[in-house]
């Protein structure tokens, strides 16, 4: 067995310069990811050697032959640590095991969704989790953060979760028309809409290029989603949405780069 | 008189992209008037655009390549065969930025317009080459409803024991990335995938207007008008990912370049890669790209295998592993599961499903492999054999057309 160059790799300018990062060899085998399993464990070790073993467990879990053989250890360990004191921890943790489809870290985000007293992760990153698994039964909770969202990114979070909800399409269709409305959340309304009904969101997109008292970003948005997936019939015959799209990409106070979108556009439609 | 130029020789738009291995090509008088003679000397120069890729000939299948190649050519039509090849260090940087001019005398008597299409660092692309790739991307994505939804499907479990924690991680990767960047390449013919180099700071890279921005909740923000804007997969917008490191550094874990190089010259001890700096780059990161079920989700992954794959091509080059039939280019084991073998073939291009074979997943998405215009290799159905001999060096058949910046033939 080759030596792991780990000398090679201390000596190296680089790694001298940045942050002392803490280094756990990767497992070889399925004894060295249960050897790792018990440090992740150990609250007792600084949390800097936790994270790094987290990260070496991670790329066992690709590379690992019969990684399979410990998957519920490891699986046990990360519900483990995942109300862990460290936020990090738990962040990390529960993104590992959302990202597998776990119902113990399903559940333990709604609860805290419901309960903020006993979230273990802020409701954003928590929404965000429960968005891995569109079957998570998170809808109605992303539905009431959006009516009463405790902060922006939450909404946003619960927004993006949405985007698979048939029954969302006209709450969709409202964010995007609404002007007051964040423009982030409106360009993940446009992609949501987009998916949901197609015909809708080029109807709204039109609405939006033709609008001259609409914002600059959403309509490269809107410009973006008619020129990649755009129906060429139907846009081809609109005179008033070419003439509007001239229109922005001639205005001064337009970016460069969204000038670059509409040119895009014009020269894909042959105009 | 005029002269007709083959390009792997066939006329075929799509045809017209070389490499730095040898590409066979032809030309022909197609045109005669004015010839008084049954030959005339046709001589073939490339033509380079400013910052254009630069090619270079030669007239059989050995010998040195030289910027100029005068040849015989019949005046009755019959084809004269010789190769070009892009020279290294001189890529295109766009779909034609050079030509093959051929001459006789002083008079130009025909021409070919065709590009070096190299894959590049990803932190080092001009801004063109980085906004065709996006757009093609999100293209093969089509907002999670487009053909990147089987490539999504391959890199999941159960599917993961076809490619990972085995001896043909490398080559099975190789087939995949192939299989992309050939899709990416019937939207935009002039589309390399690039590759992000772990071992260096790439800001470039994690920009609005390029794989996205992550905010502290780790979700990744384009610019508007960034075709990824509309990124879907598996019914959900976005992407998820929170980089463990500052982003105008490399990311502490993974191994450089150089040690990954001297893991050593025999390819079983070369594979231990697998987990680091290959897993460790994917766990630099929280979100998609963490984990092995979700992070071909995130299309920085294909960045990410680009850049294992090249390390594979220098290792290969370094220390001469073209020929699968060495012991030493591959880590061959009577034990190792079917994919896995030499003269395997994979899945899911292969179209083996558990019902036919246990040790293979219930289904086999996307179908055989993608075809070029350029090369017939790997076919529809590669083995692991097929991944080897990239470039053609033992076999100018098993060539599969790519070639990086950095790895010469």
């Amino acid at each position: 067995m080759a030596k792991k160059p780990t000398a090679a790799k201390k000596a190296s300018p680089r790694k001298q310069k940045a942050t002392a990062p803490v280094h756990v060899a990767v497992p070889q085998d399925a004894d060295g990811v249960r050897r790792l399993l018990k440090d992740l464990r150990d609250a007792g070790k600084p949390i800097e050697v936790r994270m790094a073993t987290l990260q070496s467990l991670g790329a066992a879990a690709f590379s690992v032959a019969n990684f399979d053989s410990v998957n519920a250890d490891y699986i046990a360990a990360l519900r483990e640590v995942s109300t862990d004191s460290h936020e990090q921890l738990r962040r990390r943790s529960l993104g590992i095991l959302s990202r597998n489809k776990d119902g113990y870290a399903q559940k333990a985000l709604l609860d805290g969704l419901k309960n903020p007293a006993k979230a273990l992760l802020p409701p954003e990153k928590a929404l965000q989790l429960l968005g891995n698994d569109v079957h998570a039964g998170a809808y109605a909770a992303a539905r009431a953060i959006v009516k009463k969202p405790p902060n922006e990114d939450a909404k946003r979070e619960a927004l993006r979760l949405l985007a698979a909800d048939s029954k969302s399409e006209p709450l969709f269709e409202k964010v995007l028309r609404d002007k007051k409305e964040f423009r982030e959340n409106r360009q993940l309304a446009a992609s949501a809409l987009h998916s949901l009904n197609p015909d809708k969101l080029q109807r709204q997109a039109r609405r939006i290029l033709k609008d001259k008292s609409d914002y600059a970003d959403i309509k490269a948005t809107s410009l973006t989603a008619l020129e990649q997936f755009g129906d060429a019939a139907t846009l081809g015959k609109d005179k008033a949405l070419f003439q509007s799209v001239t229109r922005f990409k001639a205005a001064s106070k337009t970016s460069a780069k969204y000038k670059q979108t509409a040119r895009r556009f014009l020269s894909k439609y042959g105009q | 008189m005029d002269v007709a130029l083959e390009i792997n020789n066939s006329t075929d738009p799509a045809s017209q992209f070389v490499t730095w291995s040898p590409s066979p090509c032809r030309v022909r008088v197609s045109n005669p008037a004015g010839t008084t003679t049954p030959s005339v000397n046709v001589t073939l120069a490339g033509v380079s655009a400013a910052n254009g890729g630069a090619v270079q000939f030669r007239s059989g299948t050995s010998g040195a390549f030289a910027n100029t190649l005068t040849l015989s050519v019949p005046t009755s039509g019959a084809t004269v065969s010789f190769f070009a090849a892009g020279k290294f260090g001189s890529p295109s940087s766009s779909n034609g930025d050079v030509k093959i001019e051929a001459r006789v005398g002083s008079t130009v008597v025909g021409s070919a317009s065709l590009m070096v299409r190299i894959r590049k660092n990803a932190n080092q692309l001009s801004n063109g080459e980085r906004d065709r790739f996006v757009s093609a991307f999100a293209k093969l994505n089509n907002q999670g409803l487009g053909r990147f939804t089987d490539f999504n499907n391959m890199h999941k479990e159960p599917t993961l024991s076809q490619s990972h924690g085995a001896p043909a991680f490398l080559p099975w990767h190789r087939a995949y990335l192939l299989d992309l960047e050939r899709e990416l390449q019937a939207i935009d013919a002039s589309v390399a995938l690039p590759y992000w180099r772990f071992d260096q700071a790439a800001p470039k890279v994690f920009t609005l207007d390029f794989l996205g921005a992550s905010d502290a909740n780790g979700t990744v923000h384009f610019r508007n008008g960034n075709p990824l804007e509309f990124w879907k997969t598996d019914n959900t917008p976005g992407i998820s990912r929170t980089p463990d490191f500052p982003l105008s550094q490399a990311p502490p874990g993974p191994m450089s370049e150089a040690d990954t190089l001297a893991l050593g010259n025999q390819f079983r001890t070369f594979r231990r890669m697998e987990g680091d700096p290959h897993g460790l780059a994917h766990t630099s990161f929280g979100g998609f790209i963490q984990d092995p079920r979700t992070a071909a989700k995130d299309p920085l992954f294909f960045l990410l295998h680009c850049n294992v794959d090249r390390l594979w091509a220098k290792w290969q080059r370094q220390n001469g592993r073209f020929d699968p039939a060495a012991a030493t280019s591959f880590d061959e084991r009577p034990t190792s599961d079917p994919g896995h073998k030499l003269d395997d073939t994979m899945w899911p291009w292969n179209g083996i499903t558990e019902a036919a074979d246990p040790t293979r997943p219930p289904t086999a998405p996307g179908g055989s492999l993608a075809t070029s215009a350029c090369v017939a290799a790997p076919g529809l159905s590669p083995r692991v054999r097929d991944s080897i001999d990239y470039q053609g060096v033992v076999d100018p058949a098993a060539n599969l057309g790519f070639g990086y910046d950095d790895v010469q033939v």
